[in-house]
């Protein structure tokens, strides 16, 4: 379907790329970040046109400009993000939305509507009148699937469908992408994350533009050295803990004063809420420095909302939370919101670091060595050079630096509690394995850590405990 | 921190009011308005009154709830009674109670300042009740559909429509996203109601930008997702969701019928 390549920024973002996707055919496309993956989705769809080669849908080549809708309404695409992909304010709408531009006859329409929605599980008048916005994430990107069957595609090409959603979300995501199959679709799902790509029909590895595997999923998924050599795997580092700081960090927190968070007996509700049923009810935790808790269970069960509390940004309605006897104010406890780098502002990443510590009032002197240091110390901890990416702007970095970024922003803070909400969402196996190890290094530093997390096979070798929500 | 919407003040109910086509009732709404401004006398505009608060009742709203809609208005309304009542002129002697100097009270401004205060009153609760009764799709729907006449004079009637819908599906979001950074700016260490208003102002910057930023990003995506599905702005097929029924029909002839009489007559 896809020999072609695409000049951007001076390099090649793909080079000969050719595959081709058959109807009713499941291939799954594997690449680290920053391999191509997106670029070759808008491809596939013609929203972007390839320098030299073509995009071909049953017959319909990308240089034929005056069929691009044609090939377009071939080709569906589904992003990552579902709420930047829905148009309308009712469900119906949103799922009428394609077959409306393609100036169908209503009652065609109707019965598009109708069918797409049954074939993803989420039929029903009721549901048809829901607003996006009070949908879960998984039901938000089953709506966008629906969308794009409803305009009768031969083919989806889905960009990491699931990289937002939870685990339970996740299955009924890929049930849809099953289920679209099964009716003839021909699926293009990209992803990075091995675990899917066992469903495919067959795997594609891209890695720095260029196609390195084109066949059944067993001839790469077993493959670790192949994996790793294109960025789908990364081993953690695992470091034996020096031992001077062990027994460094184990004679400052064995004394009473060890510092401890807890929160007892804590309930909270939202108000304004329709349903009076709190978010959390009677949490008792208790986390000591150099400990990590592993916070699991669905969207929506009230992880992030412990958090916000732990941190002392929301006052719990029942209950207290405290931090060393008295309750925490905010920024004296580290929290990494989920995707941090969406709040990264200032002109250069040193300001942004400096950000917290200089609200807080940390004396630190200006133009002196501390400031410098502690820039040094957070950019150092998260991987990122000081020198190269101290007076960068926050708006210029990769995904994966900005995420680092972010963290390095609440590092500068120097808490001894850090609390992190789902921390590795949307990041490759390296990503992963970076945040894996920074963990590892904040545990020996005597940090205290919670980390909420769909995917707490991956901290379970740290974890001190885990607990369900 | 809760940030308020300008809407939402819809209050899901199944009464009659709520079933009226949102076109009927922005059409009686146009009516009932030019019945207030049309009547003279202290008969026509209580008759009006008391057709708004069998209105409320029916439509299932809590007094203070309905009332709640004039508190923005308070000051005009003070204001309009306070300008009528009182007088510094030295006209009409006889009407004026004196207080202070050429300063006066004088009773038929009290009662004119009562009337005028009351017809604004109207105007906002009537208003009220539309959007109470009347979700915020419905009401964009209805006003597409009014609008649709002006196509003739090639007014982009479908890309209005769509801006409105897109404004709809993102204030909500974009609420929510302010206030997930005005938490995590609180965590480090962010204050938002601390010192004079420049600092004020210049707290709320780490909030602006970031969310400026996603909102771009967001722009960039959505009209991505709607290329994607062949939006091009025309060639839409038009859906109409709902039908004008006969009930629909006897609102509006017996509801103007009766707004325009009470108007004209009293």
């Amino acid at each position: 379907m896809l020999p072609g390549s695409l000049f951007l920024d001076h390099r090649q973002t793909l080079q000969q790329v050719s595959f081709c996707v058959h109807p009713g055919e499941w291939v799954v496309l594997l690449g680290a970040n920053g391999s191509g993956k997106s670029t070759l989705a808008r491809l596939a769809n013609g929203l972007l046109l390839p320098n030299e080669g073509e995009v071909v849908a049953d017959g319909i080549s990308s240089w034929q400009h005056d069929r691009l809708l044609e090939l377009r309404k071939r080709v569906g695409l589904v992003s990552h993000d579902a709420d930047n992909q829905i148009v309308s304010t009712t469900v119906f709408d949103e799922v009428a939305f394609g077959p409306q531009n393609l100036g169908w006859e209503p009652e065609r329409i109707y019965a598009a509507v109708r069918g797409a929605l049954a074939q993803v599980g989420l039929a029903g008048d009721e549901f048809e009148k829901r607003d996006p916005n009070s949908l879960s994430g998984g039901e938000k990107q089953r709506v966008v699937i629906a969308a794009l069957m409803a305009m009768e595609p031969g083919y989806l090409v889905l960009d990491e469908p699931t990289a937002m959603l939870d685990p339970v979300a996740r299955s009924q995501v890929l049930r849809s992408i099953a289920l679209a199959k099964q009716a003839g679709h021909g699926i293009l799902q990209i992803t990075h994350l091995l675990k899917e790509a066992s469903f495919a029909d067959r795997v594609l590895v891209l890695h720095n533009g260029k196609l390195v595997y084109d066949g059944a999923p067993e001839g790469i998924l077993g493959n670790q050295a192949a994996l790793t050599a294109y960025g789908l795997a990364a081993r953690p580092h695992k470091k034996v803990p020096l031992a001077a700081a062990a027994l460094d960090s184990a004679a400052a927190f064995d004394s009473a004063a060890a510092p401890r968070l807890s929160l007892n007996k804590v309930s909270f509700a939202y108000p304004d809420t329709v349903s009076c049923k709190p978010a959390l009810e009677n949490i008792d935790l208790t986390l000591a420095g150099g400990e990590c808790l592993l916070l699991v269970g669905p969207s929506g069960s009230g992880k992030s909302t412990l958090l916000t509390l732990a941190a002392g940004l929301m006052q719990p309605t029942e209950g207290e939370v405290l931090l060393k006897g008295s309750p925490p104010k905010p920024g004296q406890v580290g929290l990494v919101f989920q995707q941090p780098e969406t709040q990264l502002f200032a002109q250069t990443l040193c300001e942004d670091i400096l950000f917290g510590p200089k609200n807080l009032g940390f004396a630190l002197s200006e133009h002196g060595n501390t400031e410098k240091a502690l820039i040094d110390k957070v950019l150092n901890a998260v991987g990122l050079e000081p020198g190269r990416f101290k007076h960068r702007s926050p708006f210029s970095l990769s995904g994966g630096e900005a995420r680092r970024a972010a963290i390095a922003t609440i590092l500068a803070l120097q808490t001894d509690f850090l609390l992190l909400d789902e921390p590795t969402a949307g990041l490759d196996a390296r990503g992963r394995a970076f945040v894996y190890e920074l963990v590892q290094d904040l545990i020996a530093a005597g940090k205290g850590i919670i980390i909420a997390t769909h995917n707490p096979e991956l901290f379970a070798s740290l974890a001190t405990s885990k607990r369900e929500l | 921190m809760a940030i308020p919407l300008p809407f939402g003040n819809y209050l899901a109910r199944d009464t009659p009011i709520h079933r009226i086509d949102a076109r009927i009732k922005l059409l009686l709404l146009a009516v009932y308005v030019f019945a207030i401004f049309a009547c003279s006398t202290w008969a026509g505009l209580l008759a009006l009154l008391l057709v708004l608060i069998v209105l409320f009742a029916v439509a299932h709203i809590p007094p203070r709830r309905a009332l709640r809609g004039l508190k923005p208005i308070l000051f005009i309304l003070l204001f309009t009674f306070i300008a009528n009542a009182f007088t510094f002129s030295t006209i009409n002697l006889s009407e004026t109670i004196p207080l202070l100097g050429s300063f006066g009270i004088r009773p038929s401004g009290v009662v004119k300042g009562l009337y005028f205060a009351l017809r604004i009153s109207m105007l906002v609760l009537v208003t009220a009740l539309l959007t109470y009764t009347t979700s915020v799709v419905s009401l964009t729907d209805a006003t597409t559909k009014l609008l649709s006449p002006l196509r003739a004079l090639r007014v982009p009637v479908e890309d209005i429509a769509m801006v409105f819908t897109i404004a709809l599906r993102f204030i909500p979001l974009t609420v929510s996203e302010a206030e997930k950074l005005v938490v995590a700016q609180s965590a480090r260490g962010a204050r938002f109601n601390q010192g004079g208003p420049l600092a004020r102002i210049k707290a709320w910057i780490p909030v602006m930008i970031p969310l400026f930023v996603n909102l771009f990003r967001r722009a960039d995506h959505l009209a991505q997702a709607m290329e994607s599905r062949c939006y091009v702005g025309k060639g839409r097929t038009l859906l109409a969701h709902t039908h004008l029924v006969a009930r629909d029909a006897a609102w509006a002839i017996g509801g103007s019928v009766l707004l325009v009489a009470v108007g004209l007559l009293l």
